[in-house]
Formats: C-alpha cells, structure tokens, sequence
C-alpha cells in the first residue's frame, strides 16, 4: 500500500501466465504455477516480510556452512588440540596469508576488511547492490584465514555475506531500488544473528550501525530475518549460549564502583586499539601494490610466532572467553592475552586480511576485564568478587568503546551469554567505556575506515543523536484568540480589525477546524450578508490539526497549502496550544541548527 | 494497473524467482545438512578422543596435560557435564581452586541436586576455608542425586564429612553424622558395621560403637576379631558384664593368653563389685570388706616400699595422709557395720578406690585383684550408661 492507501505492486493471477518469452506455459507445469502464483496473492510490503524470511533462512544455512568450513580448515591446518603444535603454529598462517591475499587480490578484491562499512557503502552508496561474488569471496577468504589461526572474527564477513545474498535475491526480484536498499540491512541482520547466536544483538547492531535509526519500514523484516537465521543456525549447531558462565551476584554495592574502573580501563585501551589501527591501516595501503599479496602471510608469521608463546591470541579465541569466564587464568596471563591478542588482531587488520572485528574485541574485552577483576580482587577482595564477571563485563565494555554501539555492546553480552544478572555492572562499565571513546575520538572506528577508504558514508552515531526538532519547539501563541463556527461574519471582521494575523483559525463544536486568510475576507462579505454564520460559509473547509509531541518533519508535511495551523493538546478538552506557520518551522530549524 | 501486461511479466518473473529460491533454499539446506551432520560426528569423536586422554592423563597424575585434554574435548563438547567435572576435579586435584570453583558453580547452576558436584563443592569450600559453606555442600551432596550406585556415593560423602567435622573437633555433629551411616546400613552387612563402631570410637562415643558390633556380631557370631574389639570396647567403656561375655566368647573362639588375662581382669572386676545389680546386702558388705582388706594391704606394702625406698621419690605425705585416714577408718569399718549402714559401704569403696589411685602413682601400676579395685570406679561411672 503506498501512502494513499492505494494497493500497489499486488501479486495477482488475473489471467493466464506468460512464460518470459511472452508465452502461456501449458500443461500440468503450466496449472502449477498458476495454482501457487494465485496463492501469491501478496503486496509489496507483504512479499518484502517473506522475503525477510527467506533471506533470513538462506543467511542462517550459509553461515552455518561458514562456522563449519572454518572449523574444517583449522583442523585441518592447525590440528584437533587447542594448542596446536610449534611448527604448524607458524608455517600455517603464512602459508594460508598467501592464499588469502592472492584470492582476494587476483578475484575477490571487495571481500578485503570486516565487511560492516561494505554493508553500509552499499546502503547509502550502491543502491543496495552487494555483489554476490562479494560473498563467495568472503566466505573462502575468512574460512582459510581464520581456520589458519589469523586474530580475526566470522561475525562481520557473516553480516556482509547476509546482505550479499539478500542484495542478490532483491536483484533477481526485480525489486525496487527503496527495497534493495533496506534488504542490505536485513540480510546483514540475519547473516550477524546467525555468526553471533544473538538475534536481538544483531537487530540492534544493524540499527545502531547500518541503517542509523529505528525505521518501523524495515524492522520488521530485519527481526523476521534475524530471527529466521538464529533458528536455522540453533537447529543446526544447537541452541546453548556462546558462553557458560556462573551466576552472578552483586556482592557489595561498592562492586559497581570496582567495574566503573573497568569501564575506564576499556575505554582507554579501546581508544589505544582504535588509535593502532587507524594510523597503521593506511601505512599498510600506502605501501606498493605488489606488498598486498604478502601483508597476509606476514602478519600470519609475526601471529604464528606470537602464538608459540601464547596460542590464544589465535583464531577468534572463543574458547579462551569461556576460560576466562571460569577464573581459569591469573590476572596476569589475562592481561598478557588481552595485550598480544590486540596485537595480533591489528596485525590481522591493517594487513588487509579479511575478517572480522567482533571475535576479537570481546576477547580482548574478556581478557582486560578479567584482569582488572583479577587485580583489584588482589587489592580489594572486599569490593571484587571474581575474575569471571569482570571478564564478562569487559566483554561488553571494550565492544562498546571500540566499537560504539552502546545499545548493541549491553545486549550482547546478555544474550551470548544467557546472563540477565550481569545487567547493571553492564551498563555501568559500558556507559563509561563509551563516553571515554566519545570524548578522545570524535568519529567512530567504521566512520574513519570508510573515510581512509575514500568514502563519505553517514555516521550512524551522528545521525543517532541528531536532535529531533517538536512541533513544541516552533508554535507560538496565536495573536488573538480563535472564532466560533457559530461567530458571524461581522465578529469575523471585528476580529480581523483587531488582530494581526493574516489568517484566522475557526473551531467547529466537533473538534475540526477551518480558516480564513484576512485578505480573502472581503471577497467573501461581497458573496454572503454579515449575520452569515462562519460555519455556513466554511461547510467544507478542513485544516489538519498539529499536536506539540509531533516532529517538525512532519510538520513541515503538513503544512503544505496552509498558512496557519493549529496546535492543540492531546489531553480531553483539545485546548489550543497554539499556532505554527511555515515561517515558525523554518526559524526553529534555523535555531537549532 | 494490476492488469497490464507489463506488470503480470513483472509478477510472473518474481514467482519464479521466488520459487526458484526455494528449490535452491531446500537443496542448500540439504547440503548443510550433510555437512553439518559430518561436522557433529567428527565433534563428536575429537570430545570422545580428547576426554579420554584426559581421564588416562589425569589417572597418571599428568594434571597439567589432562587439563588441555579436557579443555579440548569441551571446545568440541561446550556442554558435555562430564568432562566439565572432571577438569573441575583435575584442576581441583593440582590446588587450582578458584578455576574448580568457577567450574562446579557452573554445574552446580545447571544441577544444584548433583551430589558430585556438591561433593566436589565442598572439597574446594574446605580448602578456600570456608567451613560452613563446606558442610552445606556435603550435606547436599548426602542427599544429593547420583548417577550409580548412590547408596555407596552418599556413605561416602557421609564419611567425608565425618572426617572433616573430626577435624575440626565438632564431634557432636560427626557423632550425628555417623549415626546417619549406621541407620542406613543393612543389618546383615557385619563389615560395614564394623567399621561403623570404629567411626563412633574415633567420635568418642564407645557405647554406640559397642551397639554396632553388636550388630556386625549378630551376621558373625564367631568372628574372633570382632568379639574381641567388641568385648575391648566393653571393657573401656566400663560396661564389665558385657566385657566378660564377649571376652568369653572371643576366649573359647581364639584362646590367646592376652584374651585370657582380659577375660582374668573382667572376671576380678565383676567377683570384687559390691555394687553390681542383683547382690543381696550381706554380699555386698562381704564384697566391700574383702575390697577394704586388700586395698589396706596394697597400702600397707606401699609404704614399706616407700620406707625401703624402693618405690618412687614421691613426697610421703600422700601415703602418711592415706595411713592416717585408713586408720579412722578402720576404727569404724567392720562386717557388721558395712552390713547396716550402706553409707559406710560407699564411704569405705571410695577410700578404697583412692588408696588405688594413690598407691599406682607412688608404687607402679596395680596388678591382679588390686587392679581390679582399681577400674571399679570405672565401673560405677560406666554403669550408667
């Protein structure tokens, strides 16, 4: 349905089918198709939720060949043992960088990175379009580079090869170019649902990171999707949280201060490893083209021989987290791991290897967190329970600094881990981690990317505290009070004498409204006699109402065709407010801006 | 709109795109199927791998490997409980308490009934010091859940207990704690009624572990060993009678000199008591007398040791003060006054008596009928009971 409740794009059957050559099918194929095609009956919008469906099914069973296809190739080059053996430890990742590189530069030139900025650059800038090469791309290249042990995450590749195959499927539809627009969204939701184990997360990192705002248009479908994908994932490689951990009690209300030091903590080592990242990233573009096929390989031998002294810092280190969260590690080791796994994870970064950043920084967050429990149980045992909830706080605190998604970061941890007790530290630590990153990083990590990569992509962080102007913060007080529809012409003139308004409001006894600009008040005296009541001369006329809550967006939609609208309470009595006029609207933008 | 030819192409091409999609949709699903199902099985078989060298590390005390072990077999099996508790056990084993911990508080979540994980529970809450704590966990492991052979498990978490509250001298709970053990044991099973008795000695309550050989005795009646522990604990506890019956019965099953001089000893007890149940008065101030006559014996060449210098350098008050008192004393014990007045009876066995502990300390150990006098108090005090 389009904005006039008019059906449009409405699948129907009405006649027989035409074949693409412009034929009617025949035959018992023929009556099938029209069977289902009449049972199609669907609208756009309607075919855009089963579509969310669809994608979201497609997503959840190629990320679940992608987890498989990674764990396949670490058994392969790296062995079944978590520790694997010294030589494989070092010969493998360079072996596997080798490969990466000269995939990715030789066919799959777009599958380099995360995959999150190419998800939005195809929102905001390609209409939509996700390769689908991008995809197979992306999956290839992770699988050999993570399978070989390289620090990096299968979330953010997941997301964009969900968004590739909706893109492609949206193509192949036909669909318009509004619709393939928000179908990139919807399939990054569903591809991250399914890497993560965490639809309501992945939901609210494509809000908070890809589309920006909360658009009841694509909601919908992104939750279907998301949700479609978890379940297709659950049912394939089960349903338990990404993590185990122990329950959680707040021991002494003065623990909250103890994670208060963990989010500053967080917050500065999430700048420190923004600020890695940032400056050594374009020193590695910078270098000449031919180096591209050997970064990989050698940030694969410099994480090989980090992995000799510390095989955590390899792969996505999921396995760690949950020794982490078991106190299975001193807060010394837990700070060492946190250090050479940000490390390892820049290395994997900036040489350009494809794969993802969310693995990698709630290890890092896991492992800073644990430490910092560590240490201050050591000093304060009174004020810090644990390692594990620290470990697990940090989790949230370091994605929400490096990553700067607030909403997103307090979710997650909840839901990869099945932990609803661990809220408020949460929020606590993450508030500060944020705030920290805010304050000594003005753009986001994927708004700098996008930047170093030559291109101008919306911040979403802007965009998500952008001030919504009111209705509120425009309207003023009317310059006299309104007519009756029982007034007659003559007051109506009176009042025209008097006021200085250019167009006068009239209330009905039903609620409506109607109006007269002064100039036409003449015009009208000539046509009807002066004890002409107003509501005889304004049977038909009609104003939209405003109300002070409503956006000045929308304001602005209304008043179109008008020179004066009334505002007016919601409350029972529908009290005017007051009144708005173009001119107000566009001098409140002026303010604010 | 909906009608014109252009659209219906439009609509046509989407159908079949759509159904399109779905036959791919059904053949990927398929495929991951396949592949996911291979994936699972090989899981399995590395979890299956990894845990049992695990258990082969662990039961050759290679801790450090058996902990690699298990943490590999749980990255192939996140969930699997078994070998959750058996990194547990292992890092508990090396003194790795607060991973253990984190571990069990972890299973203990997802079954708060275990009584292994209670058990274990308990271990790590000793050892962090925390005692109360440690008895609730073993208190739940007692009535916790096991997998196999729970009646074994629960006496076994019931013996750990006991041994922990003995070591923490709460002996009145251990007590509590070992008569838990024996309402549970089977009558017919003398063994472990056996060793029921010994867990009441060593709680320092001897007459409940007479009741439990008693018990052993009945599956066992000839059981020398047990007779004989049974008829020691008799004697200990000052319950004389029940002494001379086991060490009767344990004389005529295994006739050892040692037997038969504790059976001599019991048998002189029970012959010198005035105050055993049954005796008419005259029996009793004939008992009392006779006792009186060799207690004043047993003084009077005690102190011509004394004299001689043959028993030890202990100052002679003592045995002077005693000399003295015997001598009032004897003014107004006799026969016939031992025979009306029962006062003077008890007046005349607690002099007795004091004479033997006097006169042990000052001139070596009683022997024979004088040791006999000497353990008659025990006698009075044990009779209670």
């Amino acid at each position: 349905m389009n904005e006039r409740n008019e059906p449009v794009g409405e699948i129907t059957a009405p006649g027989p089918l035409k074949n693409s050559s412009g034929q009617v099918p025949n035959g018992k194929n023929s009556k099938w198709l029209s069977s289902l095609a009449r049972s199609f009956k669907l609208s756009e919008g309607n075919l855009f939720l089963l579509l969310a469906i669809i994608i979201g099914i497609f997503s959840g069973l190629a990320v679940v060949c992608f987890r498989i296809a990674i764990e396949w190739v670490r058994l392969t080059l790296l062995g079944s043992a978590l520790s694997p053996p010294h030589i494989r430890t070092v010969v493998m990742p360079v072996a596997a960088g080798l490969v990466v590189a000269f995939l990715v530069q030789r066919f799959f030139l777009a599958a380099r990175g995360s995959g999150v900025n190419q998800t939005k650059a195809a929102v905001y800038v390609f209409d939509g379009y996700v390769p689908f090469r991008t995809v197979i791309g992306k999956f290839l290249t992770c699988s050999i580079a993570i399978g070989s042990g390289q620090s990096l995450g299968p979330e953010d590749p997941s997301l964009q090869m969900g968004a590739g195959i909706a893109s492609a499927l949206g193509r192949r539809l036909k669909l318009s170019r509004d619709k393939l627009r928000l179908l990139a969204p919807v399939g990054a939701a569903a591809g991250l649902a399914a890497a993560f184990n965490a639809p309501i997360s992945a939901v609210l990192f494509v809000i908070e990171e890809v589309i920006g705002t909360w658009s009841a248009s694509a909601l919908g479908a992104i939750v279907l999707a998301a949700v479609s994908s978890a379940v297709v994932m659950r049912s394939f490689l089960g349903g338990e949280p990404m993590f185990r951990v122990p329950a959680y009690t707040l021991g002494h209300p003065a623990e909250l201060l103890a994670y208060a030091v963990l989010g500053v903590v967080s917050g500065v080592l999430s700048l420190a490893f923004t600020r890695i990242i940032l400056i050594f990233r374009p020193m590695m573009r910078a270098l000449p083209e031919w180096t591209y096929y050997l970064q990989p390989a050698a940030a694969g031998l410099l994480i090989g021989l980090v992995g000799l002294k510390v095989p955590q810092s390899m792969g996505t280190g999921y396995p760690y987290i949950d020794q982490a969260l078991h106190s299975e590690y001193t807060w010394q080791i837990l700070a060492i791991l946190g250090f050479a796994k940000i490390l390892t994870t820049s290395l994997s970064f900036v040489s350009g290897t494809p794969g993802g950043m969310f693995a990698p920084t709630l290890f890092i967050g896991a492992m800073i967190g644990g430490s910092i429990g560590g240490l201050e149980h050591q000093f304060f045992p009174q004020v810090s329970s644990s390692v594990a909830p620290f470990a697990l706080v940090g989790m949230g605190t370091f994605f929400a600094g490096f990553m700067r998604v607030p909403i997103t970061s307090v979710f997650m941890v909840v839901e990869t881990t099945g932990s609803y007790s661990i809220v408020l530290p949460v929020m606590i630590s993450n508030t500060i981690a944020y705030l920290i990153s805010r304050k000594y990083q003005d753009m986001a990590l994927f708004d700098i990317l996008a930047k170093q990569d030559n291109m101008e992509l919306p911040s979403m962080e802007e965009q998500r505290e952008q001030i919504v102007l009111r209705v509120e913060d425009a309207f003023r007080q009317p310059n006299s009070p309104p007519l009756q529809a029982s007034d007659t012409l003559a007051r109506a003139l009176e009042v025209a004498e008097l006021s200085t308004e250019d167009y006068l409001l009239v209330r009905f006894p039903t609620g409506r409204w109607a109006g007269m600009a002064r100039k036409d008040l003449p015009e009208i005296m000539a046509k009807y006699p002066k004890e002409t009541q107003l509501r005889e001369v304004l049977s038909t006329a009609r104003l939209p109402i405003l109300h002070p809550d409503q956006r000045l967006d929308d304001a602005l939609r209304f008043i179109q065709g008008h020179d004066l609208l009334p505002v007016i309470g919601r409350a029972g009595s529908r009290k005017l407010e007051g009144v708005i006029s173009l001119p107000d609207i566009l001098a409140a933008y002026q303010k604010a801006s | 709109m909906p009608f014109e030819p252009q659209h219906i192409v439009s609509r046509y091409l989407q159908q079949r795109v759509l159904l399109l999609s779905l036959v791919l949709l059904a053949l990927l699903f398929v495929v991951t199927a396949a592949l996911s199902r291979a994936y699972h099985v090989r899981e399995e078989a590395l979890a299956r791998y990894w845990a049992e060298k695990g258990n082969t590390d662990s039961s050759g005390h290679k801790l450090a490997t058996a902990f690699e072990d298990y943490r590999n077999s749980l990255f192939y099996a996140p969930g699997n409980p078994d070998v959750q508790l058996h990194l547990a056990e292992a890092l508990l084993a090396d003194g790795r308490l607060t991973e253990a911990r984190s571990y069990l508080a972890n299973l203990w979540d997802r079954a708060p009934g275990s009584g292994q994980v209670n058990l274990d529970l308990a271990k790590v809450s000793i050892q962090m010091g925390d005692p109360d704590q440690a008895v609730r966990y073993f208190r739940d492991a007692i009535v916790g859940s096991w997998d196999i052979d729970s009646s074994a498990q629960r006496r076994n978490a019931r013996l750990q207990l006991y041994e922990y509250l003995l070591s923490n001298r709460r002996m009145d709970e251990a007590q509590a704690v070992i008569a838990g053990i024996a309402a549970d044991t089977p009558a017919q099973n003398g063994p472990v009624h056996e060793e029921n008795a010994h867990l009441f000695l060593r709680a320092g309550d001897p007459v409940k572990a007479l009741a439990e050989f008693e018990v052993a005795l009945q599956s066992d009646p000839r059981n020398s060993q047990w007779l004989s522990e049974a008829a020691q604990v008799a004697f200990e506890a000052g319950n004389y009678s029940k002494a001379e019956t086991y060490f009767s019965r344990a004389v005529r099953v295994n006739p050892t000199d040692e037997l038969r001089a504790s059976l001599e000893l019991v048998a002189n007890i029970l012959r010198n008591d005035p105050f055993l149940a049954g005796l008419s008065e005259e029996e009793q101030s004939r008992r009392t007398w006779s006792d009186f006559q060799t207690a004043l014996k047993r003084l009077q060449m005690c102190t011509r040791d004394g004299a001689n210098g043959s028993a030890s350098a202990h100052p002679s008050t003592d045995l002077d003060a005693l000399n003295k008192d015997a001598q009032d004393l004897q003014k107004r014990v006799n026969p016939s006054a031992l025979g009306m007045d029962s006062d003077l009876r008890d007046e005349a066995m607690q002099f007795v008596s004091r004479i033997e502990d006097v006169t042990s300390e000052i001139c070596g150990p009683a022997t024979g009928v004088d040791r006999a006098l000497k353990l008659l108090k025990k006698q009075q005090e044990g009779s209670g009971q």
